[in-house]
Order: C-alpha cells, then sequence, then structure tokens
C-alpha cells in the first residue's frame, strides 16, 4: 500500500498542481480581468504558485525513502520523475501564454 | 514453519503482518501440499463452485467465470445492434438526398449508435473480460465480491433493454452521444428521449462502478501469494489502471446526468442562462468523464497487446517498468485533457494552451508502449499466427488514428476540422483500431480457454482480411469529406454533389466491412460448435490463466499456485495444482474459498470466505429498474416510494455477510495456518469500501466544481439573488456538521469497545442531524430560482443521503448486536460504520462552508 502511495504521489502533485493554477486561472479571467490585472500581478502570483509546485516536486524526489533498490526504489522515482515532467510542461503557458 | 508464514499466520484483528518493514525483503516460501487424485478434488470443488442446475442456475450464477463471459456475450450482441445502426447511416449517407430516414429517426439512429457502442458495447465489453480473466491471471478463484458482479451485470442488462425498447418505439435520445445543453434540455428536446439516455445510461453505470470496485480490490488483494505488485502481469496494471480512472472518472457522468434529469424533471436551471446556469457545465462535466473514457477503453486493449504480444514472440516483454510508468502517466495526464473537445466553445487562450500542452504530453506515454512492443517483436521471434494478424491490424489502425489525433489536438487545425466527418474518421480509427482490433485478437486468443476448442483454419484470416479492408476504405474516405467540409452528423446534403462518389464508396466499404464482423462471428461459433479438442495450453503461454484445464473449471485452480508455481511456464504447472500441491486445495469444508494477500508482497494475509448462488443481485437490480422506469413515466411521487425495495434489499445484501458455521483457521499449507476473514483485518470488504469512497469523493468533487464554476467562471447575465440562508442556516448546519463529526467518535468507540451503548449514540447523532437536515432543506431558497441555489440544494441532498445511509449502518450495527454477532472477534459492520461516517462528517463540513460561503457571497 505505501509502495503504491508513494507511486501515484508525483503525478497526484501534479493534479493538485494544474488543478490549483487552472482554477486560479479561472479566478482571474473572471472577477478580475485576466492575469494582466493589478498590473500584472495576477500572473506573478499564478507563475509563483507553479514554481512553488515545481519545488515541491524535488522536494518530493529527494525525499523518497532510498528503499532496497529494484522496484522499491524506482516505482516511486519514476512516479516523481513523470510528476515533475507533467507539472513543468503542461504549467509552463502560465510564463508566456496571452491571458483570457 | 517459515519466518514468513509464521507471521501472516498470527495475524489476528486490526494487526497485519508481523514486522511489516521487513516482510517484503524476503522471499516467500511456502511448503507444497501432498499431492491428491485430482478427479476426487475436482469433484469436491465443482459441487461448492458451480452455479446451480437450469436456467434458474442462470438467474443466480454469481461466478466471474459465467457472468464475465455473459457480460462480453451480451456486450457482442450490442455490437451487432450498434453495427445495424452504423448500417442505417451510411445507407443514408451513400447519397446526396439521403435513402430512407427523416431527420429526427436518422438523430435518434446516430445517437443511439454511439451511445451503444460506448456504453453498452465497450465499457462491458472491457468489464466482462477483466472480470472473466483477472482472477484466472493472478491465481484466485473469483472476484472479490461475486453478489456484486452479478449486481453489474443484470443493471447493465435491464439498462441496456430500455434503451432498445425506447429506440423501438422511436423515442430513444437523439441529441449526440454527448448529449449537450440546450439541445436536450426540456425545452429544446421535450418527451422522454433524453430521459432514456439520462435514466439508462446511469442505470447502466451502477455495473460500472461495480466493476471498478471489485476489479480494484481483487488485484490488489488476491493475487497469489508471492505474486508481488512489481512482478504481476501487465495486463493486471492495465486493468488497475483502467478501474481507478472509472472510479474517478464515471462520477462526473453520472453528476451531470443527475443535474440534467433533475433539470428536466424539476425545473432546477442548472444549465439554464437565464437563470445563472451554464451549458458549458455541461460541457465540461461530460468531457471530464468523456476524454479519460477514451482511455479507460484502450487501457485493456494495451493490456491484451502487451500480453499476447511477448507471448506469440516467444520472449519476456520489453520494458517492463516503463510500461508500468506508462500506465501511470496515462491515468493521471487523460484528467487533464477534458478541455481539448470544448477548443471551440471561447476558452481562454491560456486554459488553452494548459490543456494543449497536456494533450500533446499524453502522446508520450503511449509511444513508450508502441515502442515497447515493437521492441519487443523486434527482439522475439514473431509466429504469425491468428491474433498476430489482428495485432497487425491495430497497428497500422492505431498509429493512423494516433496521427490525425496529435493534428486535432493542434488548436487552429482544431478550429477547422471541428464537428466535420475528420473528426468521425479519426474517432473510428482510435476505437475500432485500438479497442476493437485487440479485442478481436483477445478473443482468437482466448478462444481454448473458454470453449476447450481449437480452431478451423482459413476462416479466421479471411475475415481479418476483410474487416481491414472494409475498415479503412470506410473511414479513410471520411478524412477527405471530413476535410472537404462535410460536417458530422448530418442526414443530407443536397447542396454538396460533389461529396457523393466518396460517401458512396465508403458506404459500399461498410457493408465489406460488416461482412468481415459477420465471418469473425461465424469463426468463433464454428470453433465453440465444430471445433477438435484443445490442448492444454495451447500457446505455451507464461501466464496463470493457462495454468488450468481447458475448457477452464467453475473454480479455476483446484489448489491456488504459491511462489515458484507461478512464474514458470504455465502448462509445467497443471499437474501439481489440479492435484492440489499448491495452496488451499479443495473444498473441504464446503465453501467458496479464497486467499487474501497483501497489497505490495502478496504475503498471504487471511481467508476469504465468498457468498454462494443467490438472486438477490437479480431482485435488486430489478427494483432499481422499477425505480428507473418510473422516473422515466414522469411518476415521481411513486419512484420515491420504489426506493423503499431498494433500501430493503440492501440491507438483506447486508444481512447475507453475517458470519455463519465454522470460524475456526484454516490450514492452507503444511504449517500456514490463517485466520477466516470474519477475524481478520483489513478484510476485502474495507477495502471495497475504500475504492468506493475514492468514487464517492470524486461525485462530491464534481458537484462542487460545478459550484465554483458556476460561481466563478461564468458571467451570466443574472446575478445570484442574495440572500439564501440567513443566521439560522449557519447555525443549524454548523450543528449538523458537529452531529455528524460526534458520530465518528461513537462509531469508533462502539468499534474499539464493542460496545452497543456508543452504538446507540451514533444512531440518536445522525438522526438528530437528519432532522435539522430537514429543516435546513426547508430554509434553501427556492432551487428553481438560480442555478446556483439549485446547486447548493443537491449538495445539501448529498449529505442528506449520506447521513441516512450512516443512520442505517448504525442500524444495522444494533441489529448486528442484538443477534450477537458481534463479539470479541468479530466486528461486523462497525469498521465499516466508522469509515463512512468518517467520510460523512468530512464531506458536510465541506458543504457546510461551500454553502455558507454560497449564502454571503
Ligand atoms: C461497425 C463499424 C462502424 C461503422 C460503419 C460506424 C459508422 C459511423 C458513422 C458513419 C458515424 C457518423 C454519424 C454521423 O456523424 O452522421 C458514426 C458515429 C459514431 N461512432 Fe461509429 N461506426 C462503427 C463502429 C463504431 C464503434 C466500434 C464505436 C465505438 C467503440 C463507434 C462509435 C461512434 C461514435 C461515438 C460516434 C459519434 C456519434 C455521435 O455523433 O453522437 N462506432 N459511426
Ligand atoms: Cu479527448
Amino acid at each position: 500500500m505505501r509502495l503504491l502511495a508513494l507511486f501515484i504521489a508525483g503525478p497526484a502533485l501534479w493534479a493538485v498542481l494544474f488543478a490549483a493554477v487552472y482554477a486560479l486561472h479561472g479566478i482571474g479571467c473572471a472577477g478580475l480581468t485576466g492575469p494582466e490585472s493589478l498590473g500584472g500581478l495576477w500572473r506573478l502570483v499564478m507563475a509563483g504558485v507553479w514554481i512553488a509546485g515545481l519545488g515541491a516536486h524535488v522536494a518530493l524526489l529527494r525525499a523518497l525513502p532510498a528503499g532496497r533498490g529494484g522496484a522499491d526504489r524506482w516505482l516511486p522515482l519514476t512516479g516523481g520523475w513523470i510528476g515533475l515532467g507533467a507539472s513543468a510542461f503542461t504549467l509552463f503557458p502560465v510564463l508566456i501564454a496571452t491571458s483570457c | 514453519m517459515t519466518d514468513a508464514t509464521q507471521g501472516a499466520a498470527s495475524g489476528g484483528p486490526d494487526e497485519s503482518p508481523a514486522r511489516p518493514g521487513v516482510q517484503e525483503a524476503e522471499e516467500l516460501a511456502i511448503p507444497r501440499n501432498p499431492p491428491r487424485p485430482a478427479l476426487a478434488l475436482h469433484r469436491e470443488l465443482h459441487r461448492v463452485w458451480a452455479n446451480d442446475r437450469g436456467l434458474w442456475g442462470q438467474l443466480t450464477a454469481v461466478n466471474h467465470t459465467t457472468l464475465g463471459l455473459r457480460f462480453m456475450g451480451t456486450a457482442l450482441v450490442f455490437f451487432a445492434i450498434g453495427g445495424l445502426l452504423s448500417m442505417l447511416i451510411r445507407a443514408q449517407l451513400a447519397t446526396h438526398d439521403g435513402a430512407f430516414l427523416d431527420t429526427e429517426l436518422y438523430n435518434q439512429i446516430f445517437t443511439m449508435h454511439g451511445s451503444i457502442m460506448m456504453f453498452l458495447f465497450a465499457i462491458p465489453m472491457l468489464e466482462g473480460l477483466g472480470i472473466w480473466l483477472l482472477p484466472k491471471m493472478l491465481g484466485t478463484r473469483d472476484m472479490a465480491f461475486p453478489r456484486l458482479t452479478a449486481l453489474g451485470y443484470w443493471c447493465y442488462l435491464f439498462g441496456g433493454l430500455i434503451m432498445l425498447t425506447a429506440l423501438l418505439f422511436g423515442v430513444a435520445p437523439r441529441d449526440g452521444w454527448f448529449m449537450y445543453t440546450p439541445l436536450s434540455d426540456a425545452t429544446h428536446s421535450p418527451g422522454i428521449n433524453a430521459d432514456v439516455w439520462l435514466l439508462g445510461v446511469t442505470f447502466v453505470e451502477i455495473s460500472a462502478m461495480a466493476a471498478a470496485v471489485e476489479i480494484t480490490v481483487t488485484i490488489l488483494r488476491q493475487r497469489a501469494p508471492g505474486m508481488k505488485l512489481t512482478e504481476m502481469p501487465l495486463f493486471a496494471w492495465y486493468m488497475l489502471g483502467t478501474s481507478v480512472m472509472m472510479l474517478v472518472g464515471f462520477p462526473p457522468l453520472i453528476a451531470a446526468s443527475v443535474l440534467l434529469e433533475v433539470e428536466r424533471a424539476f425545473d432546477w436551471p442548472f444549465f439554464d442562462v437565464v437563470r445563472g446556469g451554464d451549458p458549458l457545465l455541461w460541457q465540461h462535466l461530460f468531457w471530464l468523464f468523456g476524454h479519460p473514457e477514451v482511455y479507460i477503453i484502450f487501457l485493456p486493449a494495451a493490456g491484451v497487446l502487451s500480453t499476447l504480444i511477448p507471448a506469440l514472440c516467444r520472449t519476456p516483454i520489453l520494458g517492463y517498468n516503463a510500461i508500468v510508468a506508462a500506465v501511470l502517466a496515462l491515468v493521471f495526464l487523460s484528467f487533464g485533457l477534458w478541455v481539448h473537445h470544448m477548443f471551440t466553445v471561447g476558452i481562454p487562450h491560456m486554459a488553452l494552451a494548459f490543456f494543449s500542452a497536456a494533450s500533446v504530453l499524453v502522446a508520450v506515454p503511449t509511444a513508450v508502449q508502441v515502442f515497447a512492443w515493437i521492441g519487443t517483436m523486434w527482439k522475439g521471434q514473431p509466429e504469425l499466427k491468428l491474433p498476430m494478424y489482428h495485432i497487425l491490424g491495430f497497428f497500422l489502425t492505431f498509429v493512423m488514428g494516433g496521427l490525425t489525433g496529435v493534428m486535432l489536438a493542434i488548436v487552429p487545425f482544431n478550429w477547422q476540422a471541428h464537428d466535420t466527418a475528420f473528426v468521425t474518421a479519426h474517432l473510428h480509427y482510435v476505437l475500432i483500431g485500438g479497442f476493437v482490433f485487440p479485442m478481436m485478437a483477445a478473443a482468437t486468443w482466448w478462444m481454448p480457454l473458454i470453449f476447450g476448442k481449437r480452431r478451423i483454419k482459413g476462416l479466421g484470416e479471411a475475415a481479418f482480411w476483410v474487416i481491414l479492408i472494409g475498415f479503412h476504405g470506410t473511414f479513410f474516405i471520411m478524412h477527405l469529406t471530413g476535410l472537404m467540409g462535410m460536417p458530422r452528423r448530418i442526414d443530407v446534403y443536397p447542396d454538396n454533389p460533389e461529396w457523393v462518389w466518396l460517401n458512396l464508396t465508403s458506404s459500399i466499404f461498410g457493408f465489406v466491412l460488416t461482412i468481415g464482423f459477420a465471418m469473425f462471428a461465424l469463426d468463433m461459433i464454428l470453433q465453440a460448435t465444430l471445433g477438435k479438442r484443445s490442448a492444454r495450453d495451447p500457446w505455451g503461454a507464461p501466464t496463470l490463466d493457462w495454468a488450468m484445464p481447458v475448457p477452464s473449471t467453475s473454480y479455476n485452480f483446484a489448489s491456488l499456485p504459491g511462489p515458484g508455481m507461478w512464474a514458470r511456464v504455465a502448462a509445467d504447472v497443471v499437474l501439481p495444482l489440479a492435484r492440489g500441491e499448491g495452496v488451499l486445495p479443495g473444498a473441504p469444508r464446503g465453501r467458496r474459498e479464497v486467499l487474501v494477500t497483501s497489497v505490495g508482497g502478496a504475503r498471504p494475509q487471511h481467508v476469504a470466505l465468498l457468498p454462494g448462488n443467490t438472486a438477490l443481485p437479480l431482485w435488486l437490480a430489478a427494483s432499481i429498474g422499477v425505480f428507473v422506469l418510473l422516473m422515466l413515466a414522469g411518476a415521481y411521487a411513486l419512484a420515491g416510494i420504489a426506493l423503499i425495495p431498494v433500501a430493503v434489499l440492501v440491507w438483506v445484501w447486508g444481512r447475507g455477510l453475517a458470519p455463519a458455521g465454522d470460524l475456526s483457521p484454516v490450514e492452507a499449507a503444511p504449517g500456514l495456518r490463517l485466520p477466516i476473514h470474519h477475524h481478520a483485518r483489513p478484510s476485502l470488504s474495507q477495502s471495497g469500501l475504500f475504492a468506493l469512497l475514492v468514487a464517492d469523493g470524486a461525485l462530491l468533487a464534481s458537484l462542487v466544481f460545478g459550484l465554483a464554476f458556476l460561481s466563478v467562471v461564468t458571467v451570466g447575465p443574472v446575478p445570484a439573488p442574495a440572500g439564501g440562508g440567513g443566521a439560522d442556516t449557519v447555525t443549524l448546519l454548523a450543528v449538523v456538521v458537529a452531529a455528524v463529526a460526534l458520530g465518528v467518535g461513537a462509531a469508533g468507540r462502539a468499534a474499539r469497545r464493542r460496545s452497543v451503548a456508543w452504538a446507540g449514540v451514533g444512531l440518536a447523532l445522525n438522526l438528530l442531524a437528519l432532522a435539522l437536515l430537514a429543516v435546513v432543506l426547508g430554509g434553501l431558497d427556492d432551487p428553481t430560482r438560480h442555478a446556483r441555489d439549485a446547486l447548493r440544494a443537491v449538495l445539501a441532498a448529498y449529505v442528506v443521503v449520506h447521513v441516512l445511509v450512516a443512520a442505517a449502518m448504525s442500524a444495522f450495527a444494533l441489529d448486528q448486536f442484538r443477534r450477537a454477532e458481534i463479539t470479541a472477534e468479530v466486528a461486523g459492520v462497525l469498521p465499516a460504520w466508522r469509515h463512512w461516517q468518517g467520510f460523512t462528517a468530512v464531506a458536510s463540513a465541506l458543504v457546510a462552508v461551500a454553502v455558507i460561503a454560497q449564502a454571503g457571497a
């Protein structure tokens, strides 16, 4: 059970981060005038959350128990990397995309 | 006795096997049982595991082999019906002014074609495959919850029949398989057509949820002893991914269907723009299900490929670990793509970029698998047997579908091709390439295990070629008509005679395709009836599903394969297993026993006693069916009353779990004594409850998403009316949450101390919460006034249902105390109640916050 939990930790973090940034974006586009509102501050907030999330991914990768090698090690590790890669790739538009 | 077995055997109530840190590291060793005459063992087991005789025996069957095959057989019938409808579609489109269908009927036909293929063919087919195959492959005798298997089947059958009957009477759904609002709302779709879809599909999805729960638990807890999670057959990994996706992916669809049905029935305006609703909410919820659905269909097919390709190439699969990682990535990523179905509705740019990126990224794990398969074929010596034909057909077709998929993921191209025949072509390349071809490979592969017969040479290959040519002839052309601008879902195109010859060609090939499928079916029938007896493991496959006689028996394994007995060529272990040398041989106690093992290392933990043949699932499904029919008829008050028999039957169902007979530990192998499940935790039911709560949480999340979406993203023309629950509502809700939370404490104490008094307190607290909730509901604003009022009411109703169940569980516990079924060793319903109560407490707190925040806003 623990092994499974570690396995899905990375992707689960991606899911939370993706949902959070998407929600922030939604709030930005509805209540405010989009990421450029508050003098571009909103985009900064979103990017901040994203970067903090990437930090959390890295921390997760480092915190993974070394295990006894073999599957006990690779399973959580691949999970961790998949999560980091997914967060980096799917959310990088916070930096470049035009807003609403 | 080895250390390992000692650890497992000493596991009493509330105690997992000893020394959890160390146990997974040591190799598990279980001594063999002495051999016994195989025939005597067979008779003993068959008496216990077989279905009852005659027609009644078919109605009361709960056996996974029977039901898995029945699921697949029924799915094939629906495939034939769906195929027949597609022939009507192609006949209509063969000429520009339409052959014979009017628009109304045409709409019903393509809607039913899509809905049947997705909900009544593909999903039940993969459920059936999992139910039939997994216990055999993992080395156990049945699924974790046999009665649930049967319940799922009957719900599927009845729901499907309701939809078919509607088609016969010309009142079938007609708004496309994704039922977009406002087209499907009460104004634009009067009559019961849309209700048939909403209620029928939801009814059928009970079987999806049941299968998802069972498959998850069976894979995690019933693997042969010593079959580590990280070494189990890849098919099991794929099915684990699939079932988890079903647990999370179906609730949004169920939520959406319930909301739309309530809107149609009671005028609660969730999707009505005039009253603060938003049709896009439907699209979000639908595709939150709909995209994962594509992978739910694809993953089991990929699991089949990962099983067959190495076996047919006589080599282990290349990149086991990479494939497991790919499955993990797919399971998660596919929940971040849904918006790519909505690229044309005016989604903000940045969101477009997120979802476009995710859609591109998801190609990576798919590619990883394709490369692993190709590499395996490269490394091994592929044999061109019949299943391999279909595997090659898969490669050709699926890769082309993947390419057009990447094209559609690019936003500007999507804007061009959206809603044209190009999309129809793409989706059939993916669905037929990615699902139907692998399923045909699977069918030809496992036929000997199903019927014990060899096939008749020649016909299968001919069927394959006809299908391949027919398929590409039909659908390749639709790319072209799509690019020429032909929209999907049109019944005539009088102004575009230039599309005619392409469409006509496509239709002719469509009939070729149908002939191919008919030949395939004929081949199966001939094999089942006229084929010669097949040898055991005719393919020389390594997986445990072949380590049994052909055709397979009602109990699968006379003794369960222990460590060292499952990792070889399957045929080698058939005899020792049949002679009872494995674990838990025979059925000496005259009851259905399976071994329950730990999640990671598959250490034996306890022996579960499974229920035998019963008609209860049939009655329960039938009573749910009555409820559905009354809802369809618009007799809402009567429908409410029809829920009473449903509740009674659920109670009876729970009573069936009571401990009975000899509860002493069981000697599964020399020196390996295991407690039975009443004395051991976590039980299968507990794992099942956990899986169910995951789905329940996803349902709640969908509703909360809806509320958030309506409050934040939609800038409707109508502001939400203020008010909605003053100070009293807030106080009342706070008290409700407190009562339910105190109930958690009561349930916990009742469970720990086996205390009747605390169970009584729990019941009282839940009843108090219900009474207060009734007042809260009365005080909420009129739900027909505004979409957010409606969603608040739905959330409150969600809590009511959960507290109601919690109250019923505490009452059930009191009843168990009265019957002296709860003892120091046997916890009965108490642990389940405690978990349910805990979930309800968290959920009601969340809902209270949401409702109060909304009222303030
Ligand atoms: C047996 C061969 C099949 C043929 C000849 C066929 C043909 C067609 C055609 C021509 C349409 C387009 C209707 C229109 O837009 O006007 C269509 C729609 C569709 N098909 Fe198939 N199909 C076949 C099998 C399948 C299978 C196996 C699946 C799924 C597993 C499937 C799922 C769908 C779906 C979801 C739609 C969209 C329905 C809608 O627009 O609401 N089809 N099919
Ligand atoms: Cu999609």
